[in-house]
This record gives structure tokens, C-alpha cells and sequence, in this order.
């Protein structure tokens, strides 16, 4: 009765709603097998933007088609592709005649336009109760998907994060010195920021769809500095935060370099978040 | 599991770590309590250098960050203002 707390020790945002979730918890407890009468079913959105994903967008898409379909939940991919050079849109519309419209929806746009409008425009186009983000060059896996979601179910979390640095969690195909940076880099976010979570920078989260507009609304900053401010503002706010381990696969072609400049935008992100939160 | 070559680096850095905090433990925290005869203090520098030295090492780490963050702008904002 009265205040409710989550895993985290936060309490929670809505003690009434709380209550109501589970009483209803509880009533399916009591009529389960007897009836069907149950509450709204989940549906999970995933947001895939791309850019030159040509090769990729097809292995990403079967991936997602395979472990959504062997667990059995309700889900649709949103692709929304930044206008791409290479006939990544004309991949993904061969795609949607493959799987099907319900499945695979387009909602392209005409130019590079970033990550964060990309995700208010998936958001829009979303018909799903709860969001999955990731990246479209496989450095995600969709293995870990069903993961997310039974976490999520467990704690009654707002966001699920992948993390590289807890648990079995890691990453392949970083060299030292790029591992240095990265744990460095956590390390200084750890303590500037007292997250609450271990890794703030990945991009691999599952969200409620009403949590993550809210985040997106609220959040000023671009590239690594946004994901960052997504859980530091969900921690402001009262959100509780689950995390899974995962496993990152640097891009294998290409090698992402990571120059000073963007060490520098990090460190200028990160004392803005510090002075601003 | 990290590379060969990475756990070897990951564990000579962890020892290194150790060493240096056990040397300054036992500088700063154990030898004020050892008589000063002893044969153990042969071993330390005098006792001024266990603050001058984490002093400088600190301002030479602020500094070469310093100098890293402005020859990263510098170099960002050359090229723009050549345009």
C-alpha cells in the first residue's frame, strides 16, 4: 500500500498505477487457463535508421524476423532510411514484399538528417506499446532481443539497456587503445554522472513508447553525448532502468576510427550534461 | 575473453597500479611509525617528495590534456576558416 519501489530502489512514478498493475497482475495470476480475458497485448517497434545499410538492412531484417518469430511476440520493424546513395530503400521495398507490409514499414526521408529526429519520426509512424533501438550494421545482435523483453517483463522497467561492461557483456574487435578510451571514457561518466547504469553510451535499448518520447523531447545533445543524456535524463525523471549484457561486433569493414575530434566532443558533452543535470 | 597481447598489458598495468599504491602507503602511512635508524628508509625518498611528486605528476596530466584538447580545436577550426 502507499509508495511502491522498483528494483532500484527509486520509488515509483505512480503509486496508483502501480497498485492497478498489480491487482491486474494478480487477477491473471488467479484465471490463468481458465480465460482469455486478458489485458491490451505488447507489440514491439523496432527503429532501424539507416544509412548505406544496403548489405546489411537483409541480414538484419531476417535476424529480427527469426528471434521475434521464435518468440512469439507481436512486433513490426520501421525503416527509416536517411535518403541513402547506395538503394538501401529499394532493398528494404523488396524487403516489405517478402514479409510483408505489417511487418516491415518505410518511412524514409530525403537526407542525413541524425538520430534523434530520426527516432521523433519512428516514434510517430510506431504502432507498438514499446520501442527497440539498435544499430542496422550488425553490430547489434537481435539475439538479445527476447532478452530485453524478459527483462523488461521481470522488473516492469521503462528502459532496458544493453551493456557491454556488466556482466557477460562485451565487446569484439576493438583494438587497446579503443578500449582504453572506451573504459576510460565510463569511467569519467561514472563519476561526474552517477548513472545508475553501467553502460551510457550504447545505443542497443528497449523502450517504453510513451518514455521514450518524453526522453527525446527533453534531450539537446547529438551523437554519443545523446545517448548519454537519454538514461541520465530517464534517471532525473524517475524512470526505472533494467540492463542486459550484450555483446558488440565492431563493424568488421572499415574500421570506425575514433579520432580527438570526437574524444573532444565527448568531453564537451559530458561537462555540459555535468553542469546541466 | 580480451587477446593475448591485451591481457598482458591489462595485467602489467594492474600490477604497476599496485606497486606504485603500495610504495606510496607505505612511504606516507608505515614509515612515520618506523624509528629513523632503521634500514627501511633507505629504500624511500625523503618525505617532501610524497607530495611534490603527485603535485607535478597532476599538473603535467591537466596540462597535456589541455594541450590535447586545443590542438584538437585548432586543427578543427583551421581548415573551416580556410574555406
Amino acid at each position: 500500500m502507499g509508495s511502491s519501489f522498483n528494483i532500484l530502489g527509486q520509488a515509483g512514478k505512480h503509486p496508483i498505477e502501480e497498485e492497478r498493475r498489480q491487482l491486474v497482475r494478480s487477477n491473471m495470476a488467479s484465471r490463468r487457463g481458465s480465460g482469455k480475458s486478458r489485458v491490451k497485448k505488447d507489440k514491439y517497434s523496432v527503429l532501424l535508421p539507416t544509412y548505406n545499410e544496403r548489405e546489411n538492412l537483409p541480414l538484419i531484417v531476417w535476424l529480427l524476423v527469426k528471434y521475434f518469430g521464435e518468440s512469439g511476440f507481436d512486433y513490426e520493424i520501421i525503416v527509416i532510411d536517411d535518403g541513402s546513395p547506395d538503394g538501401t530503400l529499394q532493398v528494404a521495398q523488396q524487403l516489405q514484399d517478402i514479409y510483408g507490409g505489417d511487418r516491415i514499414l518505410l518511412r524514409p526521408r530525403e537526407k542525413k538528417l541524425g538520430l534523434g529526429t530520426a527516432y521523433i519520426h519512428g516514434i510517430k509512424h510506431a504502432t507498438g506499446n514499446f520501442i527497440i533501438i539498435m544499430d542496422a550494421d550488425l553490430s547489434h545482435h537481435p539475439k538479445f532481443i527476447p532478452e530485453f523483453i524478459q527483462k523488461q517483463k521481470e522488473g516492469e522497467f521503462d528502459v532496458v539497456s544493453g551493456t557491454r561492461y556488466s556482466g557477460n557483456g562485451g565487446v569484439y574487435g576493438w583494438d587497446l587503445r579503443r578500449k582504453l578510451i572506451s573504459r576510460g571514457a565510463n569511467f569519467l561518466t561514472q563519476v561526474l554522472l552517477r548513472p545508475g547504469a553501467s553502460d551510457l553510451t550504447g545505443s542497443f535499448r528497449l523502450y517504453k513508447k510513451e518514455v521514450l518520447e518524453q526522453l527525446v523531447e527533453r534531450c539537446v545533445s547529438k551523437g554519443y553525448v545523446f545517448q548519454m543524456e537519454m538514461i541520465v535524463r530517464a534517471r532525473q525523471l524517475g524512470y526505472s532502468i533494467g540492463e542486459v549484457p550484450i555483446s558488440f561486433v565492431d563493424r568488421v569493414y572499415g574500421e570506425s576510427k575514433l579520432g580527438g575530434n570526437e574524444i573532444v566532443s565527448f568531453l564537451k558533452g559530458l561537462l555540459t550534461l555535468f553542469a546541466t543535470t | 575473453m580480451a587477446t593475448g597481447a591485451d591481457q598482458v598489458a591489462g595485467m602489467s598495468l594492474v600490477a604497476f597500479s599496485l606497486l606504485l599504491f603500495s610504495y606510496y602507503t607505505v612511504w606516507v602511512i608505515v614509515l612515520p611509525f618506523v624509528d629513523s635508524d632503521h634500514m627501511v628508509h633507505s629504500f624511500f625518498l625523503p618525505r617532501e617528495y610524497s607530495v611534490i611528486l603527485p603535485g607535478v605528476a597532476a599538473l603535467v596530466f591537466i596540462l597535456c590534456v589541455g594541450l590535447f584538447v586545443g590542438i584538437v580545436t585548432w586543427k578543427n577550426h583551421k581548415p573551416k576558416k580556410m574555406d
